[in-house]
């Protein structure tokens, strides 16, 4: 911390302040001071000052003007704050925007104007023969800065010029042209129009030379002329026109900013549709961009689409930002007509297409809107397993009825009923005492393994079907057990 | 069969309307700034590259660091009034380069006169949403003023892009404008271009 460097302009000075602007500071860092006073050998201590960034610590001095009447308007030039060499403001001499008050001097400061002005503009829409007041200050808008009043100047305006200047200019775009209008009180005048990059006005110089005769614009006998668009590339410029009938000149117009950005025409858009039940699906193309490719790369689109009854007039309109949507509950059977525009989705710019050519289409039968395709769905889907085991029922008692299982003989039947009783007893209760003949007899065993297994099969299918299906696959093991058995089966499954 | 839709699109159709139309449509103030920014953006960037071929390789040994501060952009809300000044200082600072002295380089007029027109531009439309918020705000901005009795102060960010800015300036001017100079400078505003596309691109996808 003991760089310390000797303050020129600061030095043994002997009031209580001093001037160190000559001093190059870099004027965006912060700069810290000390001081002490000094007597002979004697010195105080020192004293520390606050530190600052001398940037923030400035205040901007008023700019300087010049005037130049017109018998409307006055010319403006204006050189901004600082000098030259001061590096206060050396960055932003193209970047100071000014605010102008200006009144008539004979109504006093009451009725003022207020604009805000270019380092080179005009003041328009003045009253000629007039004494006119003003006062300019700087203002830095990035650094939330605003500076300091000029004195007042005060102007007379010219006497009145006998042909008046062109008025209402105004710029369309059309195909790969712009047509440049104007509105003029007398005929058979001829017109020049002339045309000045807009970012010279910012830089403080006199660019009264700069501004160019447009091709096409020049002694044109109409009060519009055409140019192409690839003239202006993408940019802000100023038009301007005047007035001439050979003898007299008129004044040079109002200036006109025309930016070719706004400029732009959104082409309509293509619109195509097909009908599905009481739905529409409605698609859009998107629209064909001649030359400039600016639209879907860049711009959020929004379409907007009017879609009405052929036999009413009620119209509704939609908004949306796809390409590809439905338009739901409509009536079938009923011819719907729809059209379309591109939005540029800005508020500002207010830019709209022109509306499609109208589309119409016919809506199909059926009222299936979504909730009943989904009601039919969930429907169907109980509905298919049901179908199934009905069908599966049906086709057991068709079977039952028409292909019956091969009956015994009524003579049998009456012997096996007994049988079967007997083996009803004996699986319940033999089964549990089965094991004691094993261990008994060597030869019942054989034959109650038999049976059993027999009696095995027949719980099988007792289980799963009535009693009397039960006895007859038992008892027709040998001739129709395979059928039965086949069926009972395919039930089970 | 059909009464019910009918009510439906009747009674349904102008809620609807009301209900998507007016928010999208009141919050696009200037809402399409940052696609300018970014369409401008991107052509100054291709203006830049056109105006030199290619680096000169004597000039690599003059190569310095200008310490763009990036971190000034790191914000992550939409397009604010302080990211609108940030950018306003950006472009006012670079326009300023190549107004006031770009005469002294070597590139072709065309060109420069382009990229002249395209940052006037980007000022042109941040001026114009910058002056439109602070109408907004002037009833509440008178109030700050009294309540705080003074101006407001500018971001640090901006005093740090001036720093950058004046070190870039100075350098120039310490070279004398050389060829080299002028050529290092060229390739750092595309850096800072650069950084501000890929910004503005951040945005948009938000």
């Amino acid at each position: 911390m003991d760089n310390w460097i000797k303050l020129p302009g600061c030095q043994y000075i002997t009031s209580t302040e001093c001037n160190f602007s000559s001093v190059e500071l870099n004027v965006f860092e912060e700069v810290r001071l000390r001081i002490r006073a000094e007597k002979g050998n004697k010195t105080s201590q020192w004293s520390m000052v606050d530190w600052f960034i001398p940037f923030r610590k400035a205040q901007i001095g008023p700019p300087k003007v010049h005037l130049e009447p017109e018998d409307k308007a006055i010319i403006i030039n204006i050189s901004p704050p600082g000098t030259r060499e001061s590096h206060m403001w050396a960055m932003d001499s193209s970047r100071f925007t000014y605010s102008l008050v200006i009144w008539k001097n004979s109504s006093g400061i009451v009725d003022k104007r207020t604009e805000t002005v270019y380092p080179t503009d005009k003041i328009y829409k003045l009253s000629p023969e007039t004494t006119y007041c003003l006062k300019v200050r700087a203002r830095l808008r990035s650094q939330r800065k605003t500076g300091l009043f000029t004195p007042v100047y005060c102007i007379n305006t010219t006497v009145e010029n006998k042909l008046p200047p062109p008025e209402n200019l105004e710029v369309d775009a059309k195909n790969q042209t712009y047509i440049l209008k104007w509105d003029y009180t007398y005929e058979d005048m001829t017109f020049q129009a002339q045309w000045f990059h807009a970012f010279l006005k910012n830089i403080p110089e006199n660019h009264s030379d700069k501004w160019k005769q447009i091709p096409g614009c020049e002694n044109v006998k109409t009060t519009q002329c055409v140019f192409p668009q690839k003239m202006f590339p993408n940019g802000i410029y100023y038009l301007r026109v005047q007035a001439s009938n050979g003898n007299n000149t008129s004044l040079w117009s109002e200036e006109k900013k025309f930016d070719t950005e706004m400029q732009t025409i959104i082409p309509p858009p293509v619109i195509s549709m097909t009908p599905i039940n009481d739905l529409l699906h409605i698609y859009i193309g998107a629209p064909k961009d001649t030359e400039n490719k600016f639209m879907n790369q860049h711009y959020p689109l929004i379409y907007e689409i009017n879609f009405w009854k052929n036999t009413s007039n009620a119209e509704f309109r939609i908004l949306h930002k796809k390409t590809d949507f439905f338009i739901p509950n409509l009536q079938p059977l009923t011819v719907y007509c729809v059209k379309a525009r591109t939005l540029i989705e800005d508020k500002k710019w207010n830019k709209s297409s022109v509306f499609s050519d109208i589309v119409c289409e016919k809506t199909r039968p059926g009222n299936t809107s979504i909730t009943w395709i989904i009601a039919g769905i969930c429907a169907a889907l109980f509905a298919i397993p049901l179908a199934i085991y009905i069908g599966k029922g049906l086709l057991r008692c068709i079977n039952y009825i028409f292909f019956p299982s091969c009956k015994p003989p009524p003579s049998i039947e009456e012997h096996f009923s007994k049988w079967s009783l007997k083996n009803l007893l004996l699986s319940t209760s033999e089964e549990q005492t089965e094991r004691c003949f094993i261990i008994e007899n060597m030869n019942t065993l054989t034959i109650v393994e038999e049976t059993n297994q027999i009696d095995e099969d027949h719980r099988k299918y007792s289980s799963q079907t009535s009693q009397d299906s039960g006895n007859y696959s038992n008892e027709d093991e040998n001739s129709g057990g395979d059928v039965s058995e086949e069926v009972l089966l395919q039930e089970i499954m | 069969m059909s009464a019910k839709p009918d009510a439906i699109q009747n009674c349904l159709w102008p809620a609807c309307l009301v209900g998507l139309l007016f928010p999208s449509v009141l919050s696009l103030e200037c809402g399409l700034l940052n696609v300018h920014l970014n369409r401008v953006t991107w052509q100054n960037l291709r203006i830049l590259n056109k105006m030199s071929d290619s680096f000169p390789v004597e000039c690599l040994t003059e190569n310095k660091d200008f310490e763009l501060p990036q971190k000034i952009l790191s914000y992550t809300q939409p397009m604010n009034r302080d990211i609108m000044e940030a950018f306003y200082e950006m472009f006012s600072q670079v326009f300023n380069i190549f107004s006031r002295h770009a005469f002294k380089s070597a590139w072709e007029e065309k060109h420069l006169k382009q990229i002249q027109i395209g940052l006037d531009q980007q000022i042109e439309y941040l001026e114009r949403c910058l002056e439109e918020e602070e109408k907004e705000n002037e009833d509440t901005k008178q109030m700050e003023e009294i309540s705080y009795s003074g101006a407001r102060e500018p971001l640090l960010s901006n005093l740090e892009l001036r720093r950058y800015f004046n070190r870039i300036g100075n350098f120039l001017k310490d070279k004398k404008y050389s060829h080299c100079a002028w050529e290092i400078v060229r390739l750092e505003i595309r850096k800072c271009f650069y950084y501000l596309q890929t910004f503005t691109m951040l945005l948009r996808r938000k």
